[in-house]
């Protein structure tokens, strides 16, 4: 791993990377909001505009998924969704280190999306209700088994995004870096610069190979991946909450 | 002497602690074995996700094709399922990437 980690350009001393640019997302997420929202028009120009846009279309995917009313929770999953994605994309940029690629960062995302569906159930149709709708429609002898293995499953779930979020990223980045090393100083590019004939043939050759592929494969393919990583995110949030909500109205259907 | 060279090998990999006595170092064997683990692993797991995934896309695909008015719904639907599938193998990524890089397991 020191082989290829490298430190981003900026940090502050004592505290962690991941930390330190989280805040720089935080940052620039609430620039761009105060920047859109200052200045409110009926008719949207700029940064309005492009906020209005972006927000329309977590409203359509919420639509899609949790019907209308599922509205009510277009903070949570938009707060979400646009921070993994800036953090996704910083990590993207060179000397810049992404809050995403950190177990603790998505760790975070992961527990209050846990606690937040959970609250949200049992806020629908109270916590005794909530619980016992967990041992599901099985023969009484069966329950405290189906409690079990649900408790497990759901126990499961932030452990899932965790290390989906944290996986597709580091992995990402792990490629990235194996690759920069390939074709850096340290690599072709340096052989091809040494002055040895075969080097400069062998190593132009395949510095050139290598640049190509990464600028032309591997950062469009990293860009779709944060997109991909972002989208699934929020929209397993969104099946979390449904699931807790709609629970709820069968749980008051059948009773 | 090849044989007896292979024969020796056996007997390192199937008595690792007297190899290890034998030469009297403090270094861990596990250290290579974790690099093959891993290395195989990962194959295994990026291979059998790849098929998992691939006949997933081809149902998809399969019914956009049948049903372009639903392509957009089967589309959300595949991309969750695709997601959920290539979590198994991230799986095995982050177990790789611990036996790879993290420091002071003792096993």
């Amino acid at each position: 791993m020191e082989a290829i980690e490298h430190p981003p350009i900026f940090r502050l001393p004592g505290i962690p990377d991941h930390v330190t640019y989280t805040w720089l997302v935080m940052i620039i997420l609430a620039t761009v909001a105060f920047v859109a929202s200052r200045n409110l028009q009926l008719v949207p120009r700029g940064a309005q505009n492009f906020l209005e846009v972006v927000l329309e279309q977590f409203n359509q995917m919420i639509d899609d998924v949790m019907g209308h009313e599922g509205r009510r929770y277009l903070p949570l999953l938009a707060t979400l969704g646009l921070f993994i994605l800036t953090g996704n994309l910083m990590s993207l940029v060179p000397g810049l280190a992404g809050p995403t690629g950190n177990l603790n960062t998505t760790g975070a995302c992961a527990l209050v999306v846990f606690v937040a569906y959970h609250w949200i159930g049992a806020r629908k149709q109270g916590l005794v209700a909530y619980l016992k709708h967990f041992a599901g429609p099985v023969p009484l002898v069966l329950k405290p088994l189906m409690f079990v293995i649900e408790v497990i499953s759901h126990l499961a779930r932030p452990l899932s995004l965790t290390l989906r979020l944290f996986g597709n990223m580091v992995g990402g980045h792990i490629l990235l870096a194996v690759i920069f090393l390939l074709m850096g100083l340290d690599g072709l590019l340096g052989w091809a610069l040494s002055g040895s004939v075969a080097g400069a043939v062998v190593g132009g050759i395949g510095s050139v190979v290598t640049i190509v592929f990464t600028v032309g494969f591997l950062y469009p393919l990293k860009i779709l991946v944060a997109f991909l990583q972002a989208f699934i995110f929020v929209m397993l949030t969104m099946l979390y909450i449904s699931g807790a909500i709609e629970e709820a109205e069968h749980h008051s259907e059948h009773h | 002497m090849r044989r007896s060279l292979i024969l020796s090998g056996f007997a390192v990999l199937a008595f690792p602690t007297a190899a290890l006595a034998a030469e009297g170092a403090t270094g861990s064997w596990i250290g290579p074995f974790a690099v093959i683990a891993a290395g195989i692993g990962m194959a295994i797991a990026a291979g059998l996700c790849g098929l998992g995934q691939g006949r997933a896309v081809a149902s998809a695909v399969d019914a956009m094709a049948r049903q372009p008015g639903a392509a957009a719904r089967i589309q959300t639907a595949m991309i969750i399922g695709l997601a959920l599938i290539e979590s198994l193998a991230i799986y095995t990524l982050v177990i790789a990437l611990i036996l790879l890089f993290v420091k002071g397991i003792q096993f």
